[in-house]
Formats: C-alpha cells, sequence, structure tokens
C-alpha cells in the first residue's frame, strides 16, 4: 500500500471508532431504560458506515488495481524509451556502416591501396567531403598495415590524427581493428578517443562488386559526443544521455553497477517524484562495456493514473453520498417516521389505557397493514375490555344481589313462621267463646252446675290467652331478632357499595349513542320525540357503566317530561362543549329538553333524595343518584329552566380526557 | 316426610309446620269444655299432620330414603332445600331419590333462582311429583299444598 492510502485507511478507522464512541454510551444508556438509541440514529450511522466502508473500498481497489496498471504502463513506456536510445545509437551505426560499405569496394581505391592509383585521394578524399559524409575521421591502411592516409575532422576543422590518442600506426587496438581475415569481415562499433567516444567502421578494401583480393582497409569513424546524442534525443523524441564508464560519476555508479552485476538484467530503473531514470549498456567495438546510456521518462502516466483514480474516487464517493441521501431521506420518510409515529402511538395508549385512540394509516404498504392490523387490534381490545368491565359490573352487581336476596330470604323463613305462628294462635284465641259464656252466667236462669262449668271455661280461656300472650311475645321477639337480621344484611352490603369504579377515557358521542337506546322504539303515533346529538369528539375520563346510567337517566326524563306537557312532539338535544373550571379542563354536557319544565322552588329540591316530580310510583332516586355517581367521577350536575312549560336543561360536568 | 335444609331454624319450622303437636292442658280442657257447653261447629281446624324425618346434608336425605325404602315404608313426601353447602345440592340429591323412588313427591325450595326450572324437570323428572317453593316460605301454605298432594295421591 502507498503512504497516502495507508494514511487514509487510518482516518477512516478513527472515523469508524469515533462513531462507535459516539454510539456506544447511547446503547448503555438505553439498557438503563432511560433513553433510547432511535431508529433514525441506528439507519443514519449505519450508512454513514457503509459509505465510510464503501469509500474506503473503493480507494484500495483503485491502489490495488488501477494504480500499479498505470505504474506497469509507464515501466513499460521507459524501458521502450531505453530501448529507442540504443536503437538510435545503433542505427547511427548502421548509417556508418552502409557509408563505409559504399566506399570499400570500389575498384579506384583498391588501386590506391596497392599503391597503382597515387590521384584516388587527391580526387575523392578531402575534409569537404568527410563534412559532407558526415564523417569525422577517414583511413586507408595497405595490407600490411602501413596507415597510407588519413584524415581527422574536429569542430568542423581539420585536426592531427594524433589528437585522437588512440589508432596509432603499428598499435595492437590498430592492427585489431584492421585485420580482415575475410571480404564480409565487418568491424564496427564504439571506441574511446582522447577527444571522445568514436563511433567506428572498419571494412576490407575490394574490387568493386565486392570481390577480392583485399587491398587494405578503409576506416570511417564519427563522434558520438553530446551534439549528436541531442541530435539523436530530438530524432527519437527521448531525453537520453551517454556517460563513459571511463569517467563514471557518482549518480551512475550504482546504475553499472547493477548493469554489470551480471544478473541477466540489461535495464535498470531507478524512479523519482518527476521521472524514471532507465540505465542500458553500450559495448564497445570489441564487445565491452563502454557506455551508460541514460534515458529520462517523465511519470505523466503514473501521474495520469493518480488523476484518475482521484477523479474516480471523487465522483463514486459524491455518488455514494448523494445514495445515501436520498437512501436516508427514504428510510427516514417511508419507514423511520411511520415507525416512530407508530411506536409513539403504541407508547401513548400504554400510558393512557386509552384504547379508543386510532392510526386512521392510509398506506397501501406492510406499515400501513400494520398499522391498520394494530388498529383492529385495539378496537377488538376496546370492545372486549368494553364488554368485560360491563360483564364484571353485572356479574358483581347479579351475584351480591343474588347473595343479598338468598339471605334475606333464609332470615326472612323464620321470621314469617313467628308471624304465622301468631296468627295461628290468635286465630285459635279467637274462636274460644267467653262472650257467649258470660252471656249465659249472667242469665238467672242458669243452673249453678252449668255455672261452674262456665266459670271453669272463663277460667281455662283466660289461661290459654295468657299462654298465647306469652308465647307471642317470644314469637315477636323472634320476628324483631329476623328483622334486625335483614336490616345488618343490608348495612352489611353498604359498605360495599362505595367500590371504586374503574374510570377509562370515553368517546361521549358513542356514550349518549348508546344511552339513547332508553328511549321507547316509536312509542306511539301521537308522540314524537326527536334526539339530536352533537357531542363531536369529546372526550372525558369517567366509570362508563356509570356515566351510560347517569345519560340514559337524563334522556329519559326529558323524554317523560315532554310526555307530561301534554304535546304531542318534543325535542331533545344532548350537545357537548369545553371548559376550563378551577383550571382543570372539563367537558359539559346539556341534556335540553322541550318539555314541561321547572320553577326555581323545585330546581332548589330537584337533586334532594326522594324528590319526584312525577306521580306515582317512582322514588325520586333517579336524580339524586345521578349527582352521587357524577361527584364520584369527580363531575357534576346543574339543572335549570325558565319555568314550567319552558322546558329544561341538564348541566353535566365531567374531566375532560384531553391530552391523555 | 323427608326434609332436608342447612339452616337449624328453618328445620324447626318445618317440624312444627308438619308434625303432630300435644295439645296443651288448656286447650284439651277448653275443647272438653266447649264440647260440653256449646255447639259441636265451633271445633278447630288443624293442619294436615306427618311423621318428619330431618337431616341437613344431601348426602343425608340420600342415606335416610335409601333407609326408608330398605324397610318397605317409603317417604311420601320428600322436601330439599336446593343449596346446602358444603356436601351435594338438593337438585343432585333429589335426582338420586327420584332414582331411588319413582312414587315420591319431591318439593324444592330454594332462596335462590339460580338452577333453572327445566333444567330440574329435566334432572328430577316427571313433573308431576316435582314441587318447587321459593323463600321466604309461608309454612301454612306449605303444608295446604303437601297434604293436597299427597291427598291427591
Amino acid at each position: 500500500m502507498r503512504p497516502g492510502s495507508r494514511s487514509l485507511a487510518i482516518q477512516c478507522l478513527t472515523l469508524i471508532g469515533w462513531l462507535q464512541t459516539l454510539c456506544l454510551p447511547r446503547e448503555n444508556i438505553m439498557s438503563n431504560g432511560v433513553g433510547t438509541l432511535s431508529l433514525q440514529k441506528k439507519v443514519s450511522a449505519t450508512l454513514f458506515a457503509v459509505m465510510a466502508a464503501f469509500g474506503l473500498l473503493t480507494y484500495l481497489i483503485l491502489n490495488a488495481v488501477v494504480t500499479p496498471a498505470f505504474d506497469n504502463l509507464e515501466n513499460n513506456a521507459a524501458q521502450t524509451d531505453l530501448i529507442r536510445a540504443q536503437r538510435a545509437i545503433q542505427a547511427d551505426l548502421e548509417k556508418l556502416k552502409s557509408n563505409t560499405g559504399d566506399w570499400s569496394p570500389w575498384d579506384d581505391a583498391h588501386a590506391y591501396a596497392r599503391g597503382e592509383n597515387p590521384a584516388f585521394i587527391s580526387i575523392n578524399a578531402d575534409i569537404p567531403t568527410l563534412i559532407n559524409l558526415d564523417l569525422n575521421l577517414m583511413l586507408f591502411y595497405a595490407l600490411d598495415g602501413k596507415r597510407l592516409w588519413g584524415q581527422l575532422v574536429h569542430n568542423g576543422e581539420g585536426a592531427d590524427l594524433a589528437s585522437l590518442g588512440a589508432l596509432e600506426e603499428g598499435s595492437p587496438l590498430t592492427e585489431r581493428l584492421t585485420a580482415h581475415s575475410s571480404i564480409e569481415s565487418v568491424k564496427a562499433g564504439l571506441l574511446l578517443t582522447d577527444l571522445g567516444p568514436l563511433m567506428i567502421c572498419s571494412m576490407p578494401i575490394l574490387k568493386t562488386g565486392e570481390v577480392g583480393p583485399i587491398a587494405g582497409t578503409i576506416i570511417m569513424a564519427r563522434f558520438l559526443d553530446d551534439a549528436r546524442v541531442s541530435r539523436l534525443s530530438e530524432q527519437t523524441e527521448v531525453d537520453f544521455t551517454a556517460y563513459l564508464i571511463a569517467d563514471a560519476k557518482a549518480d551512475t555508479a550504482r546504475p553499472l553497477k547493477a548493469l554489470t552485476d551480471g544478473d541477466g538484467n540489461h535495464i535498470y530503473h531507478e524512479t523519482t517524484n518527476t521521472e524514471i531514470m532507465s540505465y542500458g549498456l553500450l559495448n564497445d567495438v570489441f564487445g565491452e562495456p563502454f557506455i551508460v546510456l541514460q534515458a529520462k521518462t517523465p511519470k505523466e502516466i503514473s501521474a495520469l493514473g493518480g488523476h484518475t483514480v482521484k477523479g474516480t474516487l471523487l465522483f463514486l464517493v459524491l455518488a455514494g453520498l448523494l445514495i445515501a441521501v436520498v437512501a436516508w431521506v427514504f428510510l427516514r420518510r417511508e419507514i423511520v417516521l411511520p415507525l416512530e409515529g407508530l411506536a409513539s402511538h403504541i407508547v401513548g395508549i400504554r400510558r393512557s389505557g386509552d384504547l379508543s385512540q386510532r392510526l386512521n394509516e392510509t398506506r397501501s404498504d406492510e406499515i400501513g397493514a400494520l398499522a391498520n392490523e394494530f388498529d383492529k387490534m385495539t378496537r377488538e381490545v376496546h370492545k372486549a375490555r368494553q364488554l368485560l368491565l360491563d360483564q364484571s359490573f353485572k356479574a358483581g352487581k347479579a351475584d351480591t344481589a343474588a347473595e343479598v336476596l338468598h339471605n334475606i330470604r333464609n332470615t326472612m323463613t323464620p321470621l314469617i313462621n313467628s308471624i304465622e305462628r301468631l296468627s295461628k294462635s290468635f286465630t285459635v284465641t279467637s274462636g274460644l267463646r267467653i262472650k257467649d259464656a258470660t252471656e249465659q252466667l249472667a242469665d238467672p236462669a242458669c243452673p249453678v252446675d252449668r255455672k261452674g262449668k262456665l266459670l271453669q271455661y272463663i277460667d281455662a280461656s283466660f289461661d290459654h290467652i295468657e299462654s298465647v300472650g306469652t308465647d307471642a311475645t317470644g314469637d315477636l321477639e323472634i320476628a324483631s331478632k329476623q328483622a334486625r337480621q335483614v336490616e345488618g344484611i343490608l348495612a352489611g352490603q353498604e359498605k360495599h357499595a362505595n367500590v371504586e369504579p374503574v374510570f377509562e377515557v370515553l368517546d361521549l358521542d358513542e356514550v349518549v349513542d348508546e344511552a339513547a337506546h332508553v328511549l321507547p322504539e316509536s312509542e306511539s303515533a301521537e308522540l314524537q320525540v326527536s334526539i339530536e346529538a352533537e357531542v363531536g369528539q369529546h372526550r372525558v375520563r369517567a366509570h362508563r357503566v356509570g356515566l351510560l346510567q347517569v345519560m340514559g337517566n337524563l334522556i329519559l326524563n326529558a323524554y317523560e317530561s315532554i310526555q307530561r306537557s301534554q304535546s304531542d312532539s318534543g325535542e331533545i338535544r344532548v350537545v357537548a362543549s369545553s371548559e376550563t373550571v378551577d383550571e382543570q379542563p372539563m367537558v359539559r354536557l346539556t341534556v335540553r329538553d322541550t318539555g314541561c319544565g321547572f320553577d326555581d322552588n323545585i330546581r332548589q329540591k330537584i337533586f334532594q333524595r326522594g324528590y319526584t316530580s312525577k306521580q306515582g310510583h317512582m322514588t325520586g332516586l333517579g336524580l339524586h343518584w345521578c349527582a352521587n355517581a357524577l361527584a364520584g367521577m369527580g363531575g357534576r350536575i346543574q339543572a335549570e329552566s325558565t319555568g314550567f312549560g319552558h322546558g329544561a336543561e341538564f348541566h353535566v360536568l365531567l374531566p375532560s380526557a384531553r391530552g391523555g | 316426610m323427608l326434609i332436608a335444609d342447612d339452616d337449624e331454624h328453618v328445620l324447626e319450622c318445618y317440624r312444627e309446620a308438619f308434625e303432630e303437636s300435644e295439645p296443651t292442658d288448656y286447650v284439651k280442657a277448653i275443647n272438653a269444655l266447649a264440647a260440653e257447653l256449646f255447639d259441636p261447629e265451633t271445633d278447630l281446624e288443624e293442619a294436615p299432620k306427618f311423621e318428619v324425618v330431618a337431616c341437613n346434608q344431601g348426602d343425608d336425605a340420600i342415606t335416610l330414603a335409601t333407609e326408608a325404602a330398605d324397610k318397605g315404608k317409603p317417604f311420601d313426601v320428600v322436601i330439599l332445600d336446593v343449596r346446602m353447602p358444603p356436601g351435594i345440592d338438593g337438585v343432585e340429591a333429589g335426582s338420586r331419590i327420584r332414582k331411588l323412588d319413582p312414587d315420591v313427591q319431591i318439593v324444592f325450595v330454594t332462596g335462590f333462582s339460580d338452577v333453572p326450572r327445566d333444567e330440574l324437570a329435566r334432572r328430577v323428572p316427571p313433573p308431576m311429583k316435582l314441587h318447587y317453593f321459593n323463600k321466604p316460605l309461608s309454612f301454612l301454605q306449605l303444608a295446604k299444598d303437601v297434604a293436597n298432594m299427597v291427598n291427591g295421591l
């Protein structure tokens, strides 16, 4: 991995670590039940982590695949550059060989070498000819190795051959160069001289048509000087330099060592920030390493690769960010917010216990289905709870009533028996004929012995009456005891009458609707009573069965009041409104009728126990009970009427269930 | 007559209503003198009397009914309270007694109306020999009705 990518990876890991530290304490809080890591934060954190991982992965892949490919391409280009430089010199040498090859098989030259054409030089070889042929040196040798003629051109002028410091007549080097064993022999290559490296070509002098015998040797050469190197560099468009091994400098020592160590590599590269240095060797005419060729290739390809990687990364990161933002917005709008709404709805229901709340979700997807199913479930649970409350209330009442009746009846059996015995005893005493006996006794004509028996009868009768009286006292005591027992049973019930009823949140429209069932269905054709309820969405916290009974009572009272008003039609209106009483939100429920109404005198007594405005059987428990029941629910009731014949209004105030 | 009721006071009332009681001396003397001094039409009407066997559990009632049947002297009338905790209820006892004796008149007395009459009729047939009285009882009335059903035999 490159240093740059490593630091970026470290940055990414640091960022992920930071994210974790950001998230973890919140999860700890959640485990304590104090706070929660919301879905939205989880989604955001996940998207961010995915984005970071995506960016890192992209960067790593680009670095592992794309960047090396560019580097490889660049190394290949550098190698090609060096080879092109080598070939350029080689091509120059080939041109020299071609020039030499033009002159060597020539009858005139052949004759000159054999000493038969002394004018050859003056006719064909002079300095302008050399310059024209782009040569710096031309030499003719006889077969015996004797130099016949030679000309050196240096810096565009003729120069002394001795200044070369090489190719002296009779030197071993010269002998090696001029010795040609066959007519095809060619010796070409580089040679070191005092004036610089020389490209040199030696060929045997033949007759025209390349036929022998060999008459001598012709040598042509040109300097591989800086000007030639730069010209070749221009031609090849490769920036290269030739360094003589002989005067190797410090900066070529390392490549030279690498190239001459003989590990088979013919090319050595060195890389700087801006360019690749490729090094290769050029041998001299005898095959010995002679020149180090250095080609410089600017690192344009890897720079392009770097730009490509950066551009791609930038594009991918931006695309990823865009996708993440879109995904975040979508998830938030379509999933997170609806789920949060659902969750807060459920929490709201749990906290308030108000099962009448609904989500009423209109979406048709899975969340919509979930919300609708939840609504259905709460509706069913709500119904079941109401049913259960009603049933338990009724069952409780029924059980209590049955138990009380059983006890009272059992107690009353001996009581009735005592009374029957009393009745029977007195029936017996009423059959006594004391009156007849006293009348006969008063009759002077009554015989004495009969009088005695009559007295006995009267005496026995009084004894019997006394005995019956004693028994009756006992029976009455028993009856009295049993009566007290009945009273005790009833007193025992009274303490259960104050059992706390279950309070719940009630929709008034449902309560009023249900309570209105107390009205007789199309009672008669002559009395038309319409009931109209406008209670809106008001909700109260109350005991359901109790409130149902109160409302049923008020609606029935209103109906009966209309009946008593002798009118053939009437109207009952039930309306609701919100108000604040003693800083507490309340709901005012008004039952208004067009019945017979009442005066102020009645209004003051209307909620008293035992009061009734109805004729006959009613006990007046209704409104008294209603007032008590409402007080038990934290509410109250008021009655209003502007007088007889003007209808009446009953106001029920109950605590509002607004705000859970 | 077999009577089963878990309330001892109520059993006492049954005994008083149905058992023959020895008249007091005053009553005997008065009756004797009245018969001698006045017309015979003054005789006081008396309710019919029974030989009463009482118990306060359903199981005891079944045992007593079984014993009586074994002796060849079955009860004419069985009066059963419906609820007699902690043992079996009157309906169950009546059902078993009915199996022992198809002819006996069975009277159910209860302060509870929790066992529907059609269920009673189904468990203790036939309807002609099944009677119901609700508490609180008028023993005089009960005595008259029981006398009528026995006489109707």
